[in-house]
């Protein structure tokens, strides 16, 4: 197996040229690897392994039927390498990746209703209060302050 | 060995040596003898097994003369009441709760919904409960297969015509029909055909009609005829085109109209102002008082969160039953609009300035020891609490002024004799009244709760009614005397017609507006109507007719605190004004370099003369003791928050005092009861009424003489009196749709 990466690899600086090879290597996540075993398990695994579809975010999904423990045979790999996490699945692969149905996302978008179908948002819980969602009562929203339930009495107005 | 054998020895008893002292030798007793003592002694006693019940929702039975007491049989119970009563009375005190529809208690009888049909023994068919007279030894039975079946029917009819719109109805969750149906109804109709449907009819902007929904169960005909005196609803059409109506479209102009929402069983007659605002099982209710006349009628306010949603009444049999009039079922929305939420202080280019509470306190503490103690005034608005009239009442003291007051009260108001200005009879006891003498007063819009008493009275037995005033309009009967104090003196020496229905009545009631408190001959109408009093026998020590019907919540807890000023002209030389809430006092005279602090929640008159306004909170953000014209301190509860930066009117005052260096020696509201109770210690009673000790008749001999001014109408427009219902939309819009003349 290690030959099969090391001739894919050669063959790839030989087509492409040694710089280019470097940088999709990066955008590729390889050199992430190095630091986290989560990506590289996922790189190994991806070896042999077939890419079933791409969603719109650009996560890969990977399904690999034969010498694989059942239940263990889909998976996804994130297009963000760094601070990837399970709510940026969308809805429409969820279901696939977590063996809730056998259609694939993209035949799910299919179904996706064209006039109220909300986009998919990941969870940015603990990335800054900015991103989440207050109501207008709540005390970290800017514009909670601006509204009453009484109407107050207009000083500028004379008799 | 068998089972039966088996079971026998083990049943068997030890012959225990012990156990023989307990075996009983068979003997034999006479009654056992004859077979029909021993079916006597079988049979149990019907009362003696069952579990006792208690009567519905607490009823009493109160026995005229106790040898008119029947029995009856209620499913088996035997229960004692007074000739008259009828079955489904009878059942309430046995404590079984017929279902009803068109029956209600302070109406006439109607029969027409069917609801409370139960069986009675040797009766061929099911009986309407509510319109059947018990009669000695009946035996009722209420939950028969016969009776069940007959409601189940009688719910299926109703049902077969009722739209099934209950997720958009306002009366959802709180609708008999709704309830009723739960629990007596089938679960399942038969009805396949088209439903009827009503056109809706407009009765207004207090009421919202869906016709649709209506079961004609005629409480609202019965309800404006009776209690509140207007033929304007009727029945039309029979059969399945029958329609509750006013016959050609017209509004409904009674002041106590608000209250058919609260007896329509179903979602027909509901409350347009709070038509889809919010569910009733969402709201908080808060037992609280009604300041917005002297009656002090019992309320309910409904809140959700910070907002007052709706106001209903509440049971008291002394002041209100269990009506309100419209102004205080719908002012409430006044409560949203022309708040006062900052402290302002008026700039030297004339415009207010929101600025802290320190800065404000400071100002008018800088203000108040540059005048002279006797420059200094204060006025308590309407609505005044008595903890606050109190707590301005000591600062003023402490500052060295005396004169304080109370709006409505009139310059030279009388308060060394407490029966001089609350109503001595008592609201209730106006129904024991049989001739009336209504002096400068209209009850109807004066205190509608009060007229709706003497509409009841008059009704039931036939009492007249005489009154003295400007031409208005009554829903009695009524002999109008005269406009002006002449035909009171006239009745007074004698002279009137009416002076002899007076002398002939059993208990004559005399009602005296306080509208005459702002004359100037005040006294001396005072002393005629007392002379009409003595020679007609009006006080008595078993009845006291003389009454005086005040205009404002805040009157009569003034009066009794001593909030009498030291001179009728003092605002023409003051230089220091508090205005208290104090919207109608007339400021023409103020000299222009007087400083007015006006203490308020609305923004109406008395803030346009003020130099700093400082928030306070209205009554249903408070606690606060109010008496009602009768005599009768109750409190209200704060219901919703302050808006704003606004506070108690006790504490502002209490904190001015301790900027000012008089520092008032009470910080709880518990400290400023216990001052009052130095003062006027009835205002503690609360929910008593508390009668006047002394009569008129210790009140020296006065010398002025009537003028011949007439009488004026103390109140222009029903709706709005005070600041809260003059900034209320609804009270606009009834002003100007309901008193088109």
């Amino acid at each position: 197996m290690a030959s099969t990466v090391v001739k894919g690899a050669l063959k790839a600086i030989r087509e492409k040229g040694f710089g280019t090879f470097l940088r999709e290597l990066r955008e590729e996540g390889y050199t992430k690897c190095l630091l986290d075993g989560n990506l590289l398990q996922t790189k190994i695994h991806n070896i042999g392994a077939t890419l079933v579809g791409v969603d719109k975010f650009g996560n890969k999904y990977y399904q690999r039927l034969e010498d694989m423990q059942y239940g263990r045979h889909r998976w996804v790999e994130y297009a963000e390498k760094g601070r990837y996490n399970a709510s940026q699945v969308p809805p429409e692969w969820h279901g696939w990746l977590h063996f809730i149905t056998d259609h694939t996302g993209d035949e799910l978008l299919m179904l996706k209703p064209k006039r109220y179908g909300a986009e998919h948002k990941e969870n940015l819980s603990g990335e800054g209060e900015e991103y989440i969602y207050h109501s207008k009562g709540h005390a970290l929203n800017p514009g909670q302050k601006d509204w009453t339930r009484y109407q107050p009495w207009q000083p500028a107005k004379s008799e | 060995m068998g089972l039966g054998l088996l079971a026998s020895r083990v049943l068997r008893p030890q012959t225990n040596p012990r156990n023989l002292l307990l075996l009983r030798s068979i003997v034999t007793k006479p009654e056992l003898q004859s077979p029909e003592a021993s079916a006597a002694a079988a049979a149990p006693d019907p009362t003696s097994d069952l579990p006792p019940r208690t009567p519905v929702a607490g009823a009493r039975v109160h026995f005229p003369n106790p040898d008119d007491a029947i029995e009856v049989f209620v499913d088996g119970y035997p229960v004692k009441i007074p000739k008259g009563m009828t079955v489904l009375q009878a059942c309430e005190v046995a404590g079984v709760d017929i279902p009803r529809f068109c029956y209600h208690s302070r109406l006439s009888i109607a029969g027409n919904c069917r609801m409370c049909l139960v069986e009675v023994e040797k009766s061929p068919k099911p009986v309407a409960s509510c319109a059947m007279p018990a009669l000695p030894g009946m035996k009722i039975k209420t939950d028969t297969p016969v009776a069940k079946k007959a409601r189940e029917g009688v719910m299926e009819f109703l049902l077969m015509n009722h739209p099934l719109d209950c997720p958009i109805c306002d009366q959802g969750g709180e609708c008999d029909l709704q309830d009723q149906s739960m629990a007596f109804g089938s679960d399942r109709g038969r009805f396949t055909e088209m439903k009827r449907s009503v056109v809706d009819k407009n009765l207004g902007p207090l009421v919202k009609t869906v016709m649709t929904r209506c079961i004609q169960c005629t409480r609202c005909v019965r309800f404006a005829t009776e209690i509140a005196g207007v033929q304007d609803l009727g029945m039309l059409g029979r059969g399945s085109g029958e329609e509750i109506g006013t016959y050609v479209e017209k509004l409904m102009t009674s002041e106590l109209s608000g209250n058919v929402i609260d007896i329509c069983p179903v979602g027909a007659l509901t409350s347009k102002p709070f038509a889809f605002k919010a569910r009733n099982w969402e709201l908080k209710g808060t037992e609280s008082i009604d300041v917005t006349d002297a009656v002090g009628s019992n309320i309910r306010i409904d809140s959700r969160g910070p907002e007052v949603m709706r106001v209903v009444p509440r049971l008291n049999e002394d002041i209100n039953e269990e009506w309100i009039s419209d102004k205080t079922r719908f002012f409430y929305d006044g409560l949203k609009r022309q708040r006062l939420n900052d402290p302002m202080i008026r700039g030297a280019d004339g415009l207010f300035k929101a600025v802290s509470w320190r800065d404000a306190l400071a100002v008018v503490a800088e203000v108040i020891h540059q005048v002279k103690p006797e420059e200094i005034v204060g006025v308590a608005g309407k609505l005044s609490d008595a903890e606050s009239m109190m707590a301005l009442k000591d600062f003023l003291n402490k500052m060295g002024s005396n004169n304080v007051w109370c709006e409505g009260n009139g310059p030279t108001p009388n308060a060394d004799l407490r029966s001089e200005y609350i109503m001595n009879t008592s609201i209730s006891g106006l129904e024991n009244a049989d001739v009336f003498l209504l002096v400068g007063t209209q009850p109807r819009v004066e205190a509608a709760m009060v007229n709706a008493r003497i509409c009841k009275t008059v009704r039931a037995s036939n009492a007249k009614v005489g009154y003295i005033g400007p031409p208005t309009d009554f829903n009695y009967d009524c002999e109008h005397l005269g406009t002006g104090p002449q035909t009171l003196v006239e009745i007074a020496e004698g002279r009137h017609p009416f002076f002899s229905t007076i002398l002939n009545a059993k208990s004559p009631a005399i009602i005296v507006g306080a509208g005459i408190f702002e004359r100037t001959d005040k006294d001396a109408i005072f002393s005629t109507v007392e002379a009409i009093a003595k020679k007609g026998n009006v006080v008595r020590p078993d009845w006291n007719g003389f009454n005086v019907l005040l205009l404002n919540a805040a009157q009569a807890a003034a009066l009794d605190l001593g909030l009498v000023p030291e001179s009728g002209n003092s605002l023409e030389s003051a230089k220091f004004v508090y205005l208290m809430g104090s919207d109608d006092v007339n400021l023409d005279k103020l000299p222009k370099d007087a400083f007015v602090v006006y203490q308020g929640h609305h923004g109406d008159h008395g803030v346009y003369h003020a130099n700093v306004i400082l928030p306070a909170a209205a009554f249903t953000e408070k606690e606060g003791t109010y008496e009602n014209t009768e005599g009768c301190a109750q409190q209200t509860l704060p219901a919703v928050p302050t808006v704003g930066d606004a506070r108690d009117d006790w504490k502002i005052v209490r904190a001015l005092s301790e900027v000012a260096g008089v520092r008032l020696p009470y910080d709880t509201i518990g400290a400023v009861r216990s001052r009052i109770r130095n003062v006027a210690p009835n205002l503690l009673n609360l929910d008593e009424r508390e009668p006047a000790t002394f009569g008129a008749s210790l009140k020296p001999e006065g010398t002025q003489n009537v003028s011949s001014t007439p009488f004026k109408a103390a109140i222009e427009n029903f709706y709005m009196t005070d600041p809260v219902t003059k900034a209320s939309k609804i009270m606009a819009q009834c002003s100007a749709l309901l008193l088109k003349k």
